[in-house]
């Protein structure tokens, strides 16, 4: 159980002749099990019991951070002076500020109906190596089947010179599968990820018995039905997957305001959005992305950021026009804007910066079988192997793992790696309906340095892209 | 530092008496220091302080590991895990850790590092550098590194080490779209050159001001070393037998055969003195130089003791952390320190030898259609230059390669004498000591 007198103590501890325009200090305990199974054999078991604190100095000439993995009253005084020298160390010309916020004293935890700590690693074992078992029975040849299973909890206790006091826990679990197909002397890959806040219960939600045999079973008919894409202009339909890296991608990233402002401008790069483009085209009517933190169960779950500011819904995109930035304190003040709750760390030893949550593309009201059927001649990309995106996130391209063709309103076979090299405007420009039901992916998203991988949703509904260049 | 042996040693005595056969134990100490720039200002100074022991336990084929993070009670964290090693399921491909009377040597650090309280003002020279070349707008990290360890085994590791290093990143800008990135990584502080690093990222900035829309097709690339490093991050990782296992490699079944051109040369070089030199993998066996591929002919993968077992071979000393970490699983081996072997050109010579193409700074976002088969496609940024009748003429943008990566590696028909070592982010890691190479016919696209 984390000391909140330790917390205390530490706020007490800082001392500066300059003024204070805040100090944080949080708490961290994590609590995390692996287990990784290679072609049904049990390839690694790991088990962690960690905890540890960090304190956050904000003065006007600059930003300390200090962290480490003893919790103490002496560790908090010593990380405390550590924090002030290395704030001073920033000697910044322009006046670090901050949004004003309101304090808040709360505890929130998400609840779990059979608690990941009560899984046995056998009860894990047996549950990997039954999907093992049913990826086999599929008589698909699958060189590669490497199945990795990770549940923790984070309790944290977050405390600031504001009056601020947050208790929180947070268990998750993420399963990542990898399976290499191979047929007709071709070989074709898949790696996903499923992951989600909460208990057990969400493992058994995910159906992975039904879907992974699935998943090796399309990936033998792209190989052996799929034909190459003749290069030209298409209509293209999106799945989930799809439009969730695109939100991703070339809104998320983009939209996040530490980036607009520079500040991972040697790292991830910066954004070709600028401050002032708040009320500009983006893409057409039907381009509204939303990140949501508070969507319940999602990977990227949580009510209060690691600023202490309360979680909402973020409308980055709405009606194809750019319109709210991911913003933290800093970024915010910088803005003459109110923090929306977008600070995340990865755990205790990383400082909070900007980040998405869960990040997708609202419904729409159109049948996913009616965006098909409007389709003369065009391509249906369900997901995605290879992609990438330039740093000022402008630029992107995905390379389909499952796709068809779409013949008259109708599919007519698998079309193999189908490629999307696109820019941000003409994606999102080139939409025109939206279908209804909307479908998370988990994923680890990257950006900080040190690289800080955090847990996150993509997705969406399915998109119909008209008269896009296909390779 | 011995007391981290020690602590090792107790720790393996006393998993030992609570019934474990094989334990490896190592403690570590790491303490970091990091400036953040942009704007040519300093965002924030961070510092990391860890203390805690890897303990990897092993009962027969029953295995388990465990980081302990907790000094206050590593003995009760070693008692329970060695309680649930006897509970764990076998693990049918443990091989065993290695066992022999190992000499290992001796790590001299550079004091001077430990003891720099205020790296500020190497980002500022770093910044005023950049500057005064034309750049007006300069971001970066300047990190401060300093490890020590100690290991001990059941089967004969036990050792200490020590590492310190400082790596300077400059990325400056001249325009919105034009930018240059330069490094400075380097175990001695005295080589730390952040006023030549700066100046370099600025005098590209420069030279890559408007830049007009680059041309698909294919192309010559001529390739800085942090472009290589890039590159050699997929690369190297792919020359790891877990990756080869798992069919997650190109390398897969071509033991003996050509995989780059007859120019390449690639060693993982853990010995010799840079910023990721160690003394031993993460099972206690000392490392040494492997030279995975000689002049373009594949000659081993990189080996932990379990998977040369399975491949019938003997450990290249590659072992990875024996506690999974993001992307890898325990013990996979892991490259630690790669370095292309110079080759006999001047840049100068590379760039008056190429009638058309481009120069390319740094690259990013390196990304798979199929590790087995190599396909992929990776964007360059900084400074593109491009190329015509042996002069630099213009810079371009909005670029992507999408190629074959062993077919690029083919494609090298040029290495430059001079090499660096390079360290940038996620990108170009792990720590490697690269030349400039020139690339011949890349695949180039961009967006419709």
């Amino acid at each position: 159980m984390l000391d909140e007198d330790v917390a205390e103590a530490t706020l007490g501890a800082i001392e500066s002749k300059e003024t204070v325009l805040l100090a944080e200090v949080r708490l961290e305990e994590r609590n995390m099990r692996g287990l990784a199974v290679k072609s049904s054999q049990v390839n690694s078991l790991s088990s962690l019991e960690d905890s540890g604190m960090n304190v956050r100095v904000v003065l006007p000439t600059g930003i300390g951070f200090a962290s480490s993995n003893r919790v103490s009253r002496v560790e908090g005084a010593r990380l405390a002076k550590q924090a002030v020298r290395l704030a001073k160390g920033g000697k910044r010309e322009s006046t670090v500020a901050l949004s004003s916020e309101q304090p808040v004293r709360t505890s929130w935890a998400v609840s779990q109906k059979r608690s990941l700590i009560d899984v046995t690693t056998e009860d894990k074992l047996a549950f990997l190596r039954e999907l093992d078992s049913l990826v086999v029975k599929t008589d698909v040849k699958v060189q590669g089947r490497y199945y990795e299973l990770i549940d923790y909890e984070i309790g944290g206790f977050f405390a600031n010179s504001e009056g601020s006091r947050i208790r929180s826990f947070i268990p998750r679990v993420v399963i990542g599968a990898s399976n290499m197909v191979s047929s007709k002397g071709e070989l074709a890959m898949s790696l996903r990820e499923w992951g989600a806040c909460g208990g057990w219960e969400n493992v058994e939600e995910w159906d992975l018995g039904r879907v992974l045999p699935a998943e090796v079973r399309m990936l033998k008919n792209q190989i052996d039905h799929g034909r190459m894409l003749k290069p030209g202009v298409y209509d293209l339909v999106c799945g989930s997957e799809v439009t969730g890296i695109a939100a991703h991608e070339s809104c998320g990233h983009p939209m996040e305001a530490d980036r607009i402002l520079g500040r991972e401008m040697s790292q991830a790069g910066k954004s070709f959005v600028s401050q002032d483009m708040i009320g500009k085209k983006i893409g057409s009517k039907y381009a509204t992305v939303i990140d949501d933190p508070t969507v319940p169960g999602t990977y990227g779950y949580y009510l209060y950021d690691q600023e202490g500011v309360k979680a909402r819904p973020r409308h980055l995109y709405k009606d194809g026009l750019i319109n709210e930035f991911l913003q933290n304190r800093e970024t915010a003040s910088r803005m003459n804007l109110k923090s929306n709750g977008s600070s995340r760390s990865e755990y205790y030893l990383r400082e909070p910066i900007a980040r998405m949550a869960n990040t997708f593309v609202a419904p729409g009201d159109f049948q996913e079988d009616e965006l098909i059927g409007s389709v003369k001649d065009g391509v249906l990309m369900r997901s995605f192997t290879e992609w990438n995106i330039d740093d000022k996130r402008y630029n992107q391209k995905y390379v389909s793992r499952e796709a068809y063709f779409v013949k008259d309103g109708e599919l007519a076979g698998p079309a193999k790696k189908c490629t999307l090299e696109i820019t941000t405007p003409g994606f999102w420009g080139a939409i025109d309906a939206v279908s209804k039901k909307v479908v998370f992916d988990a994923a680890e998203c990257g950006k900080g340095d040190p690289m800080q991988g955090m847990a996150v949703c993509t997705g969406g509904p399915m998109l119909r892209l008209r008269s896009v260049t296909l390779k | 530092m011995s007391e981290l042996k020690e602590l090792a040693v107790h720790l393996v005595e006393l998993a030992r008496s609570e019934g474990a056969k094989d334990v490896v134990a190592q403690a570590v100490q790491a303490d970091t220091q990091q400036v953040r720039f942009s704007n040519s200002q300093i965002d924030a100074v961070n510092g990391w302080s860890e203390r805690h022991v890897i303990l990897f336990v092993a009962i027969g084929k029953h295995v388990i590991s465990s980081d302990l993070r907790s000094p206050d009670n590593y003995d009760e964290l070693a008692k329970r895990l060695v309680v649930q090693a006897k509970k764990a399921p076998e693990n049918e491909g443990y091989g065993g850790i290695a066992s022999g009377r190992f000499k290992y040597k001796a790590a001299r650090i550079d004091k001077a590092i430990v003891s720099l309280k205020d790296p500020s003002k190497q980002a500022h020279e770093a910044i005023h550098a950049a500057e005064s070349e034309g750049a007006n707008n300069v971001g970066g990290t300047l990190f401060v590194r300093h490890q020590r360890f100690g290991i001990a085994s059941s089967v004969g590791a036990l050792a200490i080490d020590e590492s310190a290093s400082v790596d300077l990143s400059v990325r400056a800008f001249s325009q919105p779209e034009a930018s240059g990135h330069a490094l400075s990584c380097t175990p001695r502080l005295s080589k730390l050159r952040p006023k030549e690093t700066g100046a370099k990222a600025g005098r590209l900035a420069v030279m890559a001001k408007n830049p007009a829309q680059g041309d698909q097709g294919r192309s010559d690339f001529i390739s800085e070393p942090l472009f290589i490093g890039g590159l050699i991050n997929s690369t190297s990782n792919m020359m790891s037998a877990f990756q080869v296992d798992i069919g997650m490699s190109m390398f897969a079944k071509k033991i003996g055969k050509r995989v780059a051109s007859e120019e390449v040369t690639i060693v993982d070089d853990p010995v010799s003195d840079s910023t990721s030199r160690r003394a031993f993998d993460h099972e206690g066996v000392p490392c040494r130089r492997n030279t995975v591929i000689k002049d373009g002919i594949l000659k081993t993968y990189l080996h932990n003791t379990s998977t040369a077992k399975r491949f019938k071979t003997k450990t290249t000393a590659n072992a990875g952390p024996l506690i999974p970490t993001a992307f890898t699983t325990a013990g996979q081996p892991l490259p630690f320190h790669p370095v292309v072997v110079p080759g006999d050109w001047k840049v100068e010579e590379m760039i008056a030898d190429t009638k058309r193409g481009l120069y390319a700074n740094n690259t990013w976002y390196t990304r798979y259609q199929n590790y087995s088969t190599g396909e992929f496609s990776t964007i360059p940024r900084d400074a593109i230059l491009r190329i015509e009748n042996g002069e630099i003429v213009g810079a371009v943008k909005n670029i992507r390669i999408s190629d074959n990566m062993m077919n690029l590696w083919k494609s090298v028909d040029a290495i430059s004498k001079s090499s660096e070592e390079v360290f940038w982010w996620d990108e170009a890691t792990p720590p490697s000591t690269l030349p400039t190479a020139r690339f011949r016919g890349l695949n180039v696209t961009r967006s419709s």
